[in-house]
């Protein structure tokens, strides 16, 4: 199989993959940048754990061909914390509010509830789980998520 | 107690950063040099005999390392009952045997080279229902036995059998008598990482097994066993963990991908990872055990309880794992839940070609307590009592000594009750809002170890570095559940030391000492009793060679202020305030006596004494170093199937309001209270989470969770058609705390991390029927059941 | 294996030939949230994937002189965030707004979702009472098919080879119009639906008497279809519980509902009944 190459900017980093055109962005992520920290749950787009943000759009990786990913900007949980290490309000609130519990949804709800607050910093309630409507958790029932993201609210105010 | 710095507050999940930051490593992540990817030829029939098995093809495929099937492996006999083998040969008995299995480079090419195996079948019928397979004449599941016995019958020989007290005087005493059938079908666990290993061989084949098992222990052992079997007698093996992506349950068995990629490494003589696909979750991974109940309760005039009896009928599926061993939890709540005197309850587990099933959260408890719980209500209708009047006079209390011999110490069940009660205005709302109703269930369940196999221990080991730093070994696991915060609470307490001072390595059997397994919501009381042990040995060795160093470091500070301060007048001292480890103690990394904590000159940070005690220069230097292995005082279940086989017990009571819509069958949750006596909640925030997690699952239980299967089909193997709840799906859940202090636990604490689950759908079910009047035997109540029911109910008016 | 390539034209007739030199081998992709997945379920194995992204002009909604057009490739969130969509026509915002979640409907198009034709497609329903037109542009040029004769069978459109769904025409609707949508479900998302109930009713000047309906039901029958003995019953009559009950039942036995993993046809037929007058009446409620 051929290779295609595919430009983007990927945590803000310009890159370059060479990789099957049949590739998704997922796998090209997992595979050929070494980026974990994006999972598959499902490999059909039902689940929510591949969840990236994509031009400030949340978009599920597993069902996104890699040939589309071209020119824009990609981010993953990877880039969510701060280049100086500082963690993000979001991942701060995770932890300090019991919203990760096994973890292994946690990189898609991250992803999920930034692209929220990028776009609408003081959402509702509802909002908040509608935003995360597509992402599955087992482990914590969705309550505490919830509650983390709105401490998260609260934090990027406070900064403000 | 007061004056707790860790025990008892919010401390956050900080350790477990790597989880925020895309760093943690779970099995699909792994990556060993060399790997190569494993993948599974499933059964295409039910019930079938392989006629031959072709892989030539799929050898040859560029890429393919090895083809295994039944045929070139060995016939070792594995499970729970030994009846099953890890690759298929000559007959499959239901849709995911396993029957070949391939090693490639790549995931990929693993899946084509299983299209290119040729598997002949000879379709045999089948039988899918436990009780037409019950019957004389129906189709064998099995033929042999493990040790080779012809089989006449698809019962399995297992003991669950219970009875105490006398059931007909039971009968005779009672005023009022209720019988009811029940049914709960097939749910799966849907942990959010699916399943999978990567198993390594070295040269001297020693086998490193990198997994998610919640038993690394009882893992390693038959694993061990399994590799004795094959020629590999002495072998060692290690059990590591990786981050586990949820278990539920799914996690107690030494499943068969692990012996096919184990398989697979031996052949290869490369790690081999097998990874479930989702199909592969839902098709292949054995979920909750389904039961059919028939329960009778009775009681006297006054509401007291006169006897239960219960039948269960169970599908085993085609073979045997934790499924069919429900009953002996089940026998806990039939038994124990409220105080009732005479009590029977039998189970009969028959062979299908249906999935098999494992353990999930709860381990029969949930099935069992909807059957007491549903009956419970019914018997109280009957006797014009209020379904929580009933509750509260047979509630169980300290002291008590159970049917089953369990001995009840710590019990705050009158306490959930009533909690639950209050907060949901039972006494003015109950019955009067039409299409508005509520309900409520108890459970009772083990919470402090729970003694399954002859040893409950578990060990602990405690290394502290010259600077304070505190190593500890594990020898638990850690699904989520939030043990690596909870455990360094506990430690940071009881050495004086802070939560950040402290890592922790779970689940390793290289490095860690024994455990029975992180099931039974033991973990906590276990590891948190182990804990607290170790630190007492590890700080009274802090302490000694505090009492050892001490005076030398004083007395050198105090020259050193002479130095600075020529006028410095060195004062009297009394020595004796620490001149022996009793009289000192640790509080935030600061060594002091207790008779002076602020003293000027006896405070130390504890790495000025660790490091006094290890840079000596001459003579002993001092490591701390400290182990504890804790196995609580408590009983197998005997014969008759009694034994106080926990050192405690949980309780706890959901309370629910619902909505019904009429009209279209659906069931709205407005308010869901679960009352929980934990005996003492270590992390406040980590228990709630625990409840709301367990009380989702619970309500997906009650209203739309089933695997729908067809002639042995799983039909919906796949988040679209499986119900699983989305954060759209909102409940109001509301945990309320209830603190009993129990004697035995870490500063009291018992199990949570099942009984939040149990009582859930009764408690839904009883308050359906409060709200429209009908009752739905049958989980998961769908809109479909209610709005038949609601037919009849009309029909019959 | 997976072997294709993936061609990213930038303008419709580019991406008409490029899908008649490959043939009946390639396949048209435009979010790719019903392609890939049937890729990855071996449903499908095309040579080529044909991508719509980058097509120029499939992406506008326009409201003018009360005339709707919708891009093909627009976006369910794009409609869903649409000021238009939601002040002139939220029966487009009651269907997009329940499909799947955030992550689908920022990638699926309303295009794609209507030439994937399942019978549960959240958008055809509610597009169907609006009385929608589609317009196709193929290698013999561009025509105009109605939305209700799009349909052909379960999966099934009429469209030709190598033709591309362009955009979507809702014509200027008499006054006094309203219409609502309801997706009914297990839970509250990541649902395809176990029917799909759509109404639209206008009402004639002393606003309780039916001027014109029409009734657009999913997943009761192997395609989106209108229920046109019961719009008939409705038109012309005065509209209260009973005339709805009624046209109700007459929209359920139009309907042809199966049993399947997703729900029970009597169940079903019950609902249709049901939301035919639930529906109804929030349509009346928006026509005024």
């Amino acid at each position: 199989m051929k290779n295609v190459s595919v430009t983007f900017t990927l945590n803000g980093d310009l890159v370059t993959a060479e990789v099957p055109a049949t590739w998704t962005l997922l796998k090209t992520l997992r595979e050929y940048f070494e980026l974990t920290g994006t999972k598959e749950g499902c490999g059909v787009g039902e689940c929510g754990a591949c969840t990236v943000i994509i031009d400030g759009n949340a978009v599920s990786s597993c069902i996104y061909p890699i040939l589309e990913v071209e020119g824009t900007s990609v981010t993953t949980i990877e880039g969510v914390a701060y280049k100086n290490g500082a963690l993000h309000p979001l991942q701060k609130a995770f932890l300090e509010n019991n919203g990760v519990q096994c973890g292994f949804c946690t990189s898609g709800m991250i992803m999920s509830a930034k692209a929220l607050l990028d776009q609408n910093p003081e959402p509702t309630k509802d909002q908040i789980r509608t935003s995360i409507a597509g992402n599955f958790c087992r482990c914590t029932g969705y309550v505490q998520i919830v509650d983390s993201i709105e401490k998260a609210v609260e934090m990027i105010k406070e900064k403000k | 107690m007061s004056d707790l710095l860790y025990v008892g507050k919010n401390i956050p999940r900080t350790i477990e950063v790597d989880k925020v930051t895309g760093r943690a490593i779970y099995i699909n992540d792994l990556k060993r040099p060399g790997m190569l990817y494993g993948k599974i030829l499933y059964s295409k029939y039910a019930h079938a005999k392989i006629k031959s098995i072709d892989t030539s093809k799929a050898e040859k495929l560029p890429g393919v390392r090895a083809v295994l099937s039944g045929y070139n492996i060995p016939d070792v006999r594995v499970g729970f009952l030994k009846d099953q083998i890890v690759l298929k040969k000559g007959i499959v008995r239901q849709f995911r045997d396993e029957v070949a299995a391939v090693a490639a480079i790549s995931e990929e090419i693993a899946e084509e080279a299983l299209d290119l195996i040729d598997v002949e079948y000879e379709e045999r019928p089948a039988v899918f229902d436990p009780a037409e397979a019950m019957k004389e004449g129906a189709v064998l599941v099995h033929e042999v036995d493990a040790r080779g016995k012809p089989i006449t019958s698809n019962i399995i020989p297992l003991p669950w059998k219970f009875k105490a007290g006398d059931i007909e005087q039971g009968r005779k005493d009672s005023a009022y008598l209720v019988k009811d059938s029940l049914t709960t079908t097939w749910v799966n666990q849907c942990c959010m990482g699916t399943s999978g290993c990567v198993a390594e061989f070295d040269m001297n084949n020693n086998l490193t097994l990198y997994n998610q098992t919640n038993v690394p222990f009882l893992d390693k052992q038959r694993i061990t066993e399994y590799l004795a079997a094959i020629g590999l007698k002495g072998k060692n093996v290690r059990v590591v963990n990786v981050t586990v992506g949820g278990s539920f349950g799914t996690k107690l068995d030494t499943d068969i991908y692990e012996f096919i990629s184990i398989q697979l490494a031996l052949k290869t003589r490369k790690p081999v990872k097998i990874l479930f696909s989702r199909e592969e979750e839902f098709r292949a991974l054995p979920p909750r055990q389904p039961a059919r109940f028939t329960i009778e309760q009775g009681c006297d005039k006054d509401g007291r309880l006169t006897f239960r009896k219960c039948e269960a009928l169970l599908d085993n599926g085609a073979y045997t794992s934790w499924g069919v061993t429900t009953p002996s939890v089940m026998m806990m709540p039939m038994s124990s839940l409220y105080r009732v005197p005479n009590v029977s309850f039998e189970a009969t587990c028959v062979y299908t070609n249906n999935i098999y099933c494992q353990a999930m959260r709860g381990y029969g408890n949930p099935q069992a307590t909807f059957a007491v719980e549903v009956s419970m209500d019914r018997l109280a209708e009957k006797a014009g009592i209020d379904p929580a009047e009933l509750r509260l006079i047979n509630s169980n209390k300290s002291g008590d000594l159970t049917p089953m011999r369990l001995k009840i110490t710590s019990c705050g069940l009158e306490e959930c009750i009533n909690s639950v009660k209050k907060i949901l205005d039972w006494d003015n709302k109950k019955s009067k809002k039409r299409k508005r109703g509520l309900g409520m269930a108890s459970l009772i369940h083990v919470a402090g170890g729970a003694r399954v196999y002859l040893s409950d221990g578990h060990g602990i080991m405690i290394k502290v570095d010259q600077n304070g730093h505190v190593d500890v070994l594990e020898s638990g696991t850690d699904q989520g559940q939030g043990s690596p915060t909870v455990i360094s609470q506990i430690i940071a307490e009881s050495l004086g030391f802070r939560p950040e001072d402290i890592s922790l390595t779970f689940g390793d059997t290289g490095l860690c000492l024994w455990d029975a397994g992180t099931h039974a919501s033991r973990h906590t009381f276990m590891a948190g009793n182990a804990a607290i042990r170790a630190c007492e040995s590890a700080k009274r060795q802090i302490l000694q060679i505090a009492v050892e160093k001490m005076p030398r470091l004083i007395k050198s500070n105090l020259k050193r202020e002479q130095k600075k301060n020529p006028n410095f007048v060195e004062p009297e001292l009394d020595y004796n305030m620490i001149s022996d480890p009793e009289k000192l103690d640790i509080k935030n990394r600061m060594v002091f006596p207790k008779a002076a904590p602020d003293h000027k000159y006896f405070r130390f940070e504890v790495s000025d004494i660790l490091r006094s005690g290890l840079h000596v220069g001459i003579g002993e230097s001092k490591v701390i170093v400290a182990e504890a292995f804790y196995d609580p005082p408590t009983e197998m279940l005997d014969r008759e199937m009694k034994g106080n086989l926990s050192l405690t017990y949980a309780f706890g009571t959901t309370g629910v309001e619902v909505e019904v819509d009429e009209e279209t069958g659906k069931v709205t949750i407005v308010n869901l209270f679960a009352a929980h006596d934990v005996g003492k909640a270590i992390n406040p925030t980590l228990v709630k989470g625990q409840i709301y997690g367990a009380a989702y699952i619970g309500a997906g239980y009650a209203l739309t969770e089933e695997m729908l299967v067809e002639n042995g089909r799983v039909m919906n193997p796949n988040f679209r058609d499986y119900k699983m709840l989305t954060a759209k799906d909102v409940i109001p859940v509301e945990p309320i705390i209830i603190e009993t202090d129990e004697r035995d636990g870490p500063f009291g604490a018992k199990g949570i991390g099942e009984p939040g689950l149990v009582p859930t759908a009764p408690a839904i079910a009883n308050a359906i029927y409060d709200a429209i009047g009908v009752r739905i035997n049958d989980l998961p109540i769908t809109p479909e059941k209610i709005i038949t029911a609601l037919k009849e109910k009309e029909e019959k008016d | 294996m997976n072997n294709y390539d993936y061609l990213i034209p930038t303008s419709v007739q580019e991406a008409i030939s490029l899908h008649e030199s490959y043939g009946e081998k390639s396949s048209y992709i435009a979010g790719g949230t019903d392609v890939m997945v049937k890729i990855k379920q071996k449903k499908i194995r095309p040579q080529a994937l044909i991508s719509l992204r980058r097509l120029k002009g499939l992406d506008h909604i326009t409201y003018k002189e009360g005339e709707l057009r919708i891009g093909a490739m627009v976006t369910h969130r794009m409609m869903e965030l649409s000021p238009i969509i939601r002040a002139e026509f939220p029966v487009l915002i009651d269907a997009v707004e329940n499909i799947g979640s955030v992550q689908i409907r920022n990638v699926a198009t309303i295009g794609g979702n209507i030439v994937n034709a399942v019978p549960s497609a959240d958008g055809a329903i509610p597009l169907l009472t609006l009385g929608t037109q589609i317009r196709a542009v193929g290698p013999e040029g561009e025509r105009t098919i109605a939305l209700e004769d799009f349909f052909v069978g379960a999966g099934k459109t009429c469209l030709k080879s190598s033709e591309i769904l362009s955009e979507f025409f809702v014509p200027e609707l008499p006054a006094h119009t309203g219409a609502a949508y309801w997706k009914h479900t297990r839970r509250g998302a990541m649902e395809l639906a176990i029917l799909g109930v759509g109404v639209l009713i206008s009402l004639e000047d002393d606003m309780k008497t039916c001027s014109g309906a029409r009734i657009g039901l999913g997943v009761l029958a192997p395609t989106p279809i209108r229920a046109k003995k019961a719009e008939a019953f409705l038109k012309g009559k005065k509209l209260d519980e009973e005339s709805l009950k009624e046209a109700g039942s007459i929209a359920a036995q139009e309907c042809k509902p199966r049993d399947s993993i997703r729900g029970k046809a009597w169940y079903r037929k019950d609902m249709v009944t049901l939301f035919v007058r639930r529906m109804a009446t929030v349509a009346m409620e928006r026509a005024r």
